[in-house]
């Protein structure tokens, strides 16, 4: 009789599941440092309680018994307070998970409490990716899905050991006799001796099939339009980073600049429209006073009454450009949504709360979006350097000394407006607001040097003008806010636009990225002649230039990123695009797509079938000759013993004779036997594999590794030997 | 009777498509707690993913939904190239212990098999033809409760939990031990198999056709015996055939399976090619039959009809054992020779479904009551209202 292979004992499975139920609580624990909930000291106490018991199966016994009869009246206790005065259900939630895990941590658990700790976890991390949306997500749904399914099979065989008699209910305070006698590096060598190679790839080959399945159950699952916004959005508020806010102060855009991550992507369907050098509006910024810039109240009011719905029709006609433009705005970013300019339509994955103004060109939810947003605009122009505004043209020739506000107002005192009027004599004469944007841009790029660490010199009046008026260096809000100064002083209606400049364009998934360091203020100026908004920025290329113009490949080739940043950030636009951004009509396009692939293959199958038979009846219908029934009964001949091997199972050759199959053991210590000639227990051991009865084996992967061992050493000794003689 | 022939086919598909719905005999697949909290959390997420329209939730939805797809393929997996097979070891009587084996192989080449359990059942079995279907639509409930409680009174039943794993092409055995609460027949059925594998979400029973009808030895009775009658020996091992033997050799007879082979004739077999055997005149003496009867005008009371049918065993396999018993006969069967083992085996068989019937007059060649001899025949009385007798020669041999 073989030997038994060798099996875990009860408390070695016990061991091992502890060892799964610390993972998974881990694995969950640490999704709660990815939501800004502000709950990152109570995860990190739970994350060393957790990592402490797991190591050390005897801490829990250690914990007093009061612990447990108080531990669920305080944890409830605990929630309703943080729920009173936080005020916010989701974050109390998820601070009430992390202390049941932590509670379920630091005391040895039963089949129920396992099962508990799967649904909280579970929880955790559903929660955070529903939130984050971010790629992380997938890896831990799976690695978390893999250790819970580990663990419930492994509570299943404990509990089938147990004959169905284990307690429903740990017993508290006791050190279990698995704990008491713990041994990690003895169970890890157990578990390698019992591994099964076949085992295990099995197990990996059915995980990749849920993997699989999963995926076409994702793709086949019906999708329905509701009208519904994401609920859990409702229960969790988050800032806006302050430099994307109806109001800055200077330094606060050069603040984001500091940041790498990523602020948004951006899928084009046509790459022949991706301009060189995009500038994405966000923010108009027309009033100034007390040394920085905000949004006035008639500009507010011009974003209109708030509409909740998931598509947006403006109306406006972009010319026959077709490209649709997919942005994948990330959260933290800001509340207004980037664009390049007009556009004729928008539309969200579901229905939103906005505010639009359709002659501001801007876009602004009613709240900070908490997780990633993705919207598609249609119809705009790609070419923003100029903005028809009719109806402020209007307000502008009818303009008299009592009316809307133009956006030229200066709220200085008389000595900072003569400090204007002096620097304007500086600037010299110009023609028209464009020629005026020229002269101002060239002499501030002359008097003032770019810098991320400005210095406004101290004194009297307002910061901006003393700026102005020094040689110091500053950011683009400084550059910014001087030239709409100096226009308004001139008497042409300009105003700052905050939002984001340029970007990179990923080589790998072929999108715009966008960092926040791209951010970016610069000018808009009132052109009267032409009715429009010229977008001026002191520290970038001039609006009318070829370089500005450049679009396509010529425009795509100066921003190509091929990094290993790049090259991740294709991963996450996949998720987004893939996965995250999957609706009804991408299911469409997917069916579509495989019905399209289907039917192609199935057709040059078809095609491939008849030009074969096409060719044998040719050859058939041919003249026959000897050389052709040779040729003919040589390839029966062939056909024919493969049909008897394969029918017959003698698949090897060397059965041939002998009529019967050879164990694979046998042939195994067989080829061992030819390769290894000691020590000797191990060449008898090999010979009882090859030539005994099975009644007489020793267990044969035990003989092979030591055969494997036999033959690399011998190998190593052969080497050395060789290299001492020459 | 044939069937139409263009009817045969939609027969074919009509019973696999009633195969497909209808459940097999004992075939229950439940939810376990863990189940229940698995379909709770896929609703909960499904209907999360519908009103929020997140694909995060439908991806964890999908691979819930996948991992109860990997559940149901790991437990075919499980149940696959699983072979069992049901031994019973006879001889089994009432009110002692029996032991019913399972034998089990796991054909499968490199994947063990995990976490079943058995349940068998052992209850009285009547062979009878199917009788009419009854409705219980007019019965009482009380009625139809007390049937089915007692008919589950009399069944055993029992689990048996494969504890270890069961290896590629291993084998185990798995014991349970029942005690039969009466004589009859017994039919013990492996009931189904369970198993909670893989992750503990359903508890799935599949059922099993294997069951064994074994027939259920009356029980040991306490007698005393009266002037003439030998000691009666304690409860043991019925098998042990009768070694030695006493008295002249007087006949030589054909070997017959059972026989002690102290008792071959080596010479005489060689010589008559074939086995032959030493026949002595101890065997015939101080012998006697056993004659059952069990007219219900005779024994009115089942209690002691069941003491009656206990106390012809135990004194049957007392008298075999000292070699003192020639015949037994039932009612008014032929007398049959009990020189075997397997003649009493057999003797305590039709003993342990023996009913309590009114006679029938006689048919032909059949003997009356009046015509067996009395000559050495064991006779049972009942005596009083819950004792028997035990008559030889019309004198009182042995009572309870």
């Amino acid at each position: 009789m073989r030997p038994k292979p060798p099996q875990l004992s009860l408390e070695e499975l016990h061991l091992l599941r502890w060892l799964l139920g610390g993972v998974l609580m881990l694995l969950s624990i640490a999704t709660v440092f990815y939501l800004d909930i502000n709950s990152e000291v109570m995860a990190a106490v739970a994350l060393a309680g957790v990592f402490l018991a797991l190591v050390w199966p005897r801490l829990p016994a250690r914990v007093h018994v009061w612990v447990h009869r108080l531990a669920f009246p305080a944890i409830l206790a605990f929630f309703a307070s943080d729920l009173r005065f936080t005020g916010q259900l989701l974050p109390a939630i998820v601070r009430l998970d992390l202390m049941l895990l932590l509670y379920r941590g630091i005391s040895y658990r039963a089949r129920r409490d396992d099962l508990q700790i799967v649904v909280l976890g579970l929880f955790l991390i559903v929660v955070a990716g529903v939130l984050t949306v971010s790629l992380l997500f997938a890896a831990q749904i799976l690695v978390f899905t893999a250790c819970a399914l580990c663990l419930l099979m492994l509570v299943t065989i404990i509990d089938s050991t147990e004959g169905g008699t284990a307690p429903k209910l740990a017993v508290r305070g006791v050190l279990p006799s698995w704990a008491a006698h713990a041994d990690w590096p003895r169970l890890f060598a157990r578990l390698w001796e019992i591994s099964d190679w076949r085992l295990l790839a099995s197990a990996v080959g059915l995980f990749l099939g849920v993997v699989v399945v999963s995926g076409l159950l994702f793709l086949a699952i019906p999708r329905f339009q509701l009208e519904n916004s994401l609920f859990l959005e409702r229960f969790i508020t988050r800032k806006a980073m302050t430099g994307f806010n109806d109001s800055i102060k200077f330094g606060d855009i050069t603040e984001i600049t500091q940041d790498d991550s990523i602020a948004f992507n951006v899928d084009l369907s046509d790459p022949s429209q991706a301009p060189a050098s995009p500038y994405w509006r966000m923010v108009v910024l027309d009033e100034y006073k007390n040394g920085g810039f905000k949004m006035s109240a008639v500009l507010r009011s011009e974003l209109g009454r708030e509409r909740t719905t998931a598509n947006l029709q403006t109306g406006y006609f972009a010319g026959r450009s077709g490209a649709t433009w997919t942005f994948y705005m990330e959260s933290g970013v800001s509340r207004y949504l980037p664009t390049l300019g007009r556009f004729s339509a928008l539309r969200f994955r579901e229905a939103q709360n906005f505010r639009f103004s359709q002659d501001l060109s801007i876009v602004a939810l009613r709240d900070e979006p908490a997780a990633m947003t993705a919207y598609r605009v249609e119809g705009m122009s790609a070419d923003s350097s100029e903005i028809r505004d009719p109806k402020f043209a209007a307000r502008w020739r009818s303009r008299g000394p009592i009316g809307p506000p133009l956006q030229l107002g200066l709220d200085l005192n008389d000595s900072d407006r003569a400090v204007l009027a002096r620097l304007e004599s500086q600037i010299g004469p110009t023609a028209g607001a464009q020629g005026f944007a020229d002269k101002a841009m060239q002499w501030l790029r002359a008097t003032h040097r770019y810098s991320l660490s400005p210095h406004i010199p101290e004194g009297q009046g307002d910061p901006l003008v003393r700026w102005v008026a020094s040689a110091e260096a500053g950011h683009c809000e400084l550059f910014a806010g001087a030239l709409v100064l100096l226009a308004r002083s001139e008497g042409i209606p300009a105003r700052v636009v905050t939002g984001f400049k340029g970007g990179t364009w990923n080589a790998y998934s072929g999108n715009y990225t966008i960092r926040n360091s791209d951010a970016h203020a610069w000018v808009e100026i009132w052109d009267a002649r032409k009715g429009s908004w010229l977008r001026e920025d002191p520290l970038g290329v001039a609006a009318g230039s070829d370089a500005s113009k450049e679009k396509g490949d010529a425009a795509i080739a100066g921003l190509m990123d091929r990094s290993w940043s790049a090259r991740l950030n294709s991963l996450r636009v996949f998720w987004y695009r893939r996965i995250v951004n999957f609706d009804q009509q991408s299911q469409a396009d997917t069916l579509k797509a495989v019905k399209e692939a289907t039917g192609s293959s199935s057709a040059w199958l078809r095609d491939a079938v008849a030009g074969v038979a096409g060719r044998v009846k040719a050859w058939v219908k041919g003249p026959w000759n000897g050389e052709r029934l040779i040729r003919l009964g040589i390839i029966a001949l062939v056909a024919g013993t493969l049909a008897w091997l394969v029918a017959t199972g003698r698949w090897s050759l060397a059965l041939a004779g002998r009529g019967h199959r050879v164990d694979p053991v046998r042939r195994e210590a067989g080829r061992w036997l030819l390769r290894v000639d000691g020590p000797e227990p191990l060449v008898a051991d090999l010979q009882r594999l090859r030539y005994g009865p099975t009644q007489t084996w020793p267990r044969p992967p035990e003989v092979f590794r030591r055969a494997r061992t036999a033959a690399s050493s011998s190998r190593r000794s052969r080497r050395a030997s060789s290299r001492s003689t020459s | 009777m044939k069937a139409a022939p263009g009817k045969r086919p939609r027969q074919i598909w009509r019973r696999i498509l009633w195969g497909l719905v209808w459940p097999r005999r004992f075939e229950r697949i439940q939810p376990t707690i863990s189940g229940v909290v698995l379909i709770g959390l896929s609703l909960g997420i499904g209907t999360a993913a519908y009103n929020s329209s997140s694909n995060i939730l439908f991806i964890a939805l999908a691979l819930l939904l996948a991992c109860l797809i990997l559940s149901g393929v790991l437990a075919w997996f499980n149940l696959r190239g699983l072979s069992w097979q049901l031994e019973v070891e006879p001889p089994l009587r009432a009110g002692q212990q029996a032991e019913v084996s399972l034998q089990l192989r796991n054909g499968k080449k490199f994947l063990p098999t995990y976490a079943l359990w058995f349940e068998f059942s052992a209850g009285p079995f009547e062979r009878r033809p199917p009788g009419r279907p009854e409705s219980t639509i007019t019965a009482k409930g009380i009625d139809i409760w007390s049937t089915l409680s007692k008919a589950e009174a009399e069944e055993a039943r029992g689990t048996v939990h494969l504890r270890t794993r069961l290896d590629p092409g291993a084998d185990a055995r798995l014991n349970w031990v029942f005690t039969p609460a009466r004589r009859g027949l017994v039919r013990i059925e492996l009931r189904g198999v369970g198993s909670l594998f893989p992750f503990g979400f359903l508890r799935k029973l599949t059922g099993t056709d294997l069951r064994r009808d074994v027939p259920v030895w009356p029980a040991s009775v306490e007698y005393r015996r009266l002037a003439g009658a030998t000691p009666r020996r304690p409860e043991g091992d019925v098998r042990q055939a009768t070694l030695g033997h006493e008295g002249e050799m007087i006949a030589l007879r054909g070997y017959e399976t059972g026989d002690s082979h102290r008792l071959i004739h080596w010479k005489a077999s060689a010589r008559k090619r074939r086995l032959l055997i030493r026949q002595f005149s101890s065997q015939n003496s101080d012998a006697c039959s056993i004659w059952v009867r069990t007219d219900a005008g005779v024994w009115t009371r089942p209690e002691q009809f069941e003491v009656m049918v206990s106390m012809a065993a135990t004194m049957a396999q007392d008298l075999f054992r000292a070699g003192r018993l020639q015949s037994t006969t039932i009612d008014q069967g032929q007398p049959v020779a009990t020189k075997r083992l397997a003649d009493l085996e057999s003797f305590l068989d039709r003993l342990a479904l023996a009913k309590c019937v009114p006679w029938a007059a006689p048919g032909p060649g059949g003997a009356t009551v009046a015509a067996r001899p009395r000559q050495n025949v064991m006779v049972f009385e009942p005596e009083g209202t819950r004792g028997v007798a035990a008559y030889i020669n019309a004198t009182k041999a042995a009572a309870t």
